[in-house]
């Protein structure tokens, strides 16, 4: 943290004597809270925007004024320190720092420009034990569209999905490894919990994978999608593992697909640490997979659990996304936040319950893994009511694909 | 305006902003900013470690370990302080200094390490430390979880370069960082090194602009870090880290008061230079 510095006073030969400095002292006092308390007549409710922007004097006891209102936008305070130490200022939205001023030394002015959205703000003032004023942002009356973002805007976003991006990617890696492992020492059981940790984690990632349509198809192709389906040679991923591990109960002829998935994700992993991710994809990827997910599905009167557990990764992706274009979304198009919100909280809701359902009906299949895990579930052939997922998957799937319109984005 | 026309006025307003940036493009940081946001978390990660054996080690009277773990904890504080700056109330409870209080050591919301310091350096002992090792654990825990989900904001990033120099030029050189320890010099280097690896990160870019600036920072912080070294306890071994602040002479508050201010200055262009002011 930035601190003040200690009040220790420079001692010289021309030091005034204790009692003076106490007297200079309490008649500076007195004279500034007389100066304090035509300044605070002097304020309007809204102060008028200056030159120097809305002057906030900060003394040994807190901020004058207290309570400040300014209009929403780009604001330029003045700090004035008429404390005897050093100071800093804050604007704090909630428990963040939205802006601040530091070391500000004794009798010092120093200014702050800050971008303020209409909310309520906390400014502390000088002592952390000192009252802390409030800051309202009124909206300033300007009914014009919002600034159209620019490239900018998305530095964070895009490098907060990367750091997501690039810690799931570690965690795929080890899981394909154990998966790997257990299939070479045809481990069935270990093999499956391994499968569905990793296949958990290449569903969050479905979005930045469909980047690449070679590793996507040669990773996650469905053997519908093969010339002779099942017995194809070009089947392979994580859908000719589950044949063999779910369907045939067997870990024998997955030496080969394991090996090239291994080396999928190396591949995987290479691309997306230089791979730049366009602002739209994020959106777009996050409807397309959630829809391809759906349109897969449609035909069908029931999930299969491992259906359902697909969905529960692309959920979680998706969930992701969401948390990162939400700010945005919010200063641009605040009205298509609260549905999309919606949107995403029904499809874990009833992706909970689907779990719940499904786990509680499984007693007899549980195999070894009694704790109900994920296993448990998969392991289970109960058939789930497929119709509320479909409708919640492909709803957010559209909500998703207006964001970009809603962003101004295209591509 | 017809709806064509809307959407030229539209483009051309998008364009603008980008015309008028630095050359550098906003999307070559989104690279450097994800690295730092890694090297963040897994300084937090040793952060959350150390707090544990740090704060079970004053919950368990062991008044000479505690003594020696204090400052080896800090240093992952210290190093990501910009953003762990962020988060007003736990800087505060983590690591506010006596002065911040107006009843100083013995304001009741005075916690953190610099209280558990006063009690293990001052008073030499871990008496009723307790509920403030107990406190700093649970704050060290949410500052984790909450860095996790944090979009890190680019500005935020890059400005803290210069924010940890300005820290370390206004309040650190003086030694009143930690008065009683005298173990200031570990906070010095993690600050530096806080700060070189947001420069490090953005040197590239920043090369691209002004190569003669990237020369002069990268000179100032081997000054500093040359001057620091002298004073390590062993050469060859950064763990066992700084003498006593109070070994450190005039001259030598002096040859790192100068490099450490220039480079605030320095390091406060950044943002400019990488077109984000």
């Amino acid at each position: 943290m930035t601190h003040s510095a200690p009040s220790s006073t420079p001692i010289s030969r021309t030091t005034p004597s204790p009692r003076l400095l106490r007297a200079g002292l309490a008649s500076s006092f007195l004279l500034m809270l007389i100066a304090l308390g035509v300044f605070a007549l002097s304020l309007q409710a809204v102060q008028p925007p200056r030159a120097e922007g809305f002057i906030v004097n900060v003394t040994a006891g807190g901020c004058q004024p207290e309570q400040l209102e300014v209009p929403a936008g780009q604001r330029t305070f003045t700090i004035v320190n008429r404390s005897d130490r050093a100071i800093e200022w804050e604007i704090i939205d909630g428990v963040m720092v939205l802006a601040e001023r530091e070391n500000i030394a004794p009798g010092l002015r120093q200014p702050l420009t800050a971008s303020l959205t209409p909310g309520d703000y906390i400014m502390t003032c000088g002592l952390l034990s000192n009252p802390r004023g409030t800051l309202h942002v009124a909206p300033n009356g300007d009914t014009s569209q919002p600034k159209a973002l620019v490239a900018r805007d998305f530095i964070g976003p895009l490098a907060e999905y990367r750091v997501y991006t690039l810690l799931q990617l570690r965690q795929l890696t080890s899981q394909v490894r154990a998966l790997h492992d257990a299939i070479y020492a045809d481990d069935l059981h270990t093999a499956r919990a391994a499968y569905l940790e990793a296949r958990r984690i290449d569903q969050r990632l479905a979005t930045p994978i469909g980047l690449f349509s070679d590793l996507d198809q040669r990773m996650n192709a469905h053997a519908d999608y093969f010339a002779q389906r099942e017995s194809d040679p070009d089947f392979g991923g994580f859908p000719r593992v589950a044949l063999s591990l779910f369907e045939r109960g067997t870990t024998t002829d997955l030496k080969p697909t394991i090996d090239r998935l291994v080396e999928d994700v190396e591949t995987l992993k290479t691309r997306l640490e230089d791979a730049a991710i366009p602002p739209a994809q994020l959106a777009n990827g996050s409807a397309r997979v959630l829809q391809a997910w759906h349109d897969r599905q449609v035909s069908q009167a029931t999930l299969s659990p491992r259906d359902l557990f697909d969905l529960a990764g692309l959920t979680e992706g998706a969930g992701k996304i969401v948390s990162l274009l939400a700010p945005l979304l919010e200063r641009q198009a605040p009205g298509t936040l609260p549905p999309l919100n919606d949107d995403l909280a029904t499809l874990q809701q009833d992706l909970a319950n689907a779990n719940a359902d499904n786990t509680s009906g499984s007693d007899d299949s549980r195999g070894n893994d009694a704790s109900g895990g994920p296993l448990a579930r998969v392991e289970s052939d109960d058939g789930i009511d497929a119709k509320r997922l479909l409708q919640d998957s492909e709803a957010l799937a559209k909500s998703l694909s207006a964001i970009n319109r809603a962003l101004a984005l295209s591509g | 305006m017809k709806p064509h026309q809307h959407l030229i006025a539209a483009a051309t307003l998008g364009l603008l902003p980008l015309a008028a940036q630095a050359a550098v493009s906003p999307d070559a940081l989104v690279g450097p900013i994800a690295e730092y946001k890694l090297y963040v978390l897994d300084n937090l990660e040793q952060f959350v470690d150390h707090t544990e054996k740090f704060t079970a080690a004053v919950e368990a009277g062991d008044l000479h370990n505690a003594q020696a773990l204090y400052a080896p904890t800090r240093v992952y504080y210290e190093r990501i302080e910009p953003i762990a700056e962020l988060f007003a109330d736990l800087d505060a409870s983590i690591d506010a200094r006596e002065d911040d209080y107006e009843q100083g050591v013995k304001d009741p919301d005075f916690t953190g390490f610099h209280r558990i310091e006063y009690g293990l350096f001052h008073e030499h002992s871990t008496e009723d430390l307790n509920a403030y090792a107990e406190r700093l654990m649970s704050d060290v825990n949410e500052l984790d979880h909450r860095v996790q989900d944090l979009t890190f904001p680019p500005e935020t990033v890059v400005g803290g370069a210069a924010a940890l120099m300005e820290e370390v030029a206004a309040t650190k050189v003086s030694g009143e960082e930690d008065r009683y320890s005298r173990t200031d010099l570990w906070d010095f280097q993690a600050n530096i090194d806080g700060a070189r690896e947001i420069f490090t990160l953005f040197k590239p870019l920043a090369a691209q602009e002004d190569a003669d600036f990237v020369k002069r920072v990268d000179d100032n912080f081997d000054d500093v870090e040359t001057t620091l070294a002298t004073y390590r306890v062993d050469a060859d071994d950064p763990d066992a880290g700084f003498e006593s602040y109070d070994e450190v002479n005039k001259n030598d508050r002096r040859a790192l008061a100068g490099p450490v201010t220039v480079l605030a200055e320095d390091l406060s262009t950044l943002r400019g230079l990488l077109g984000l002011n």
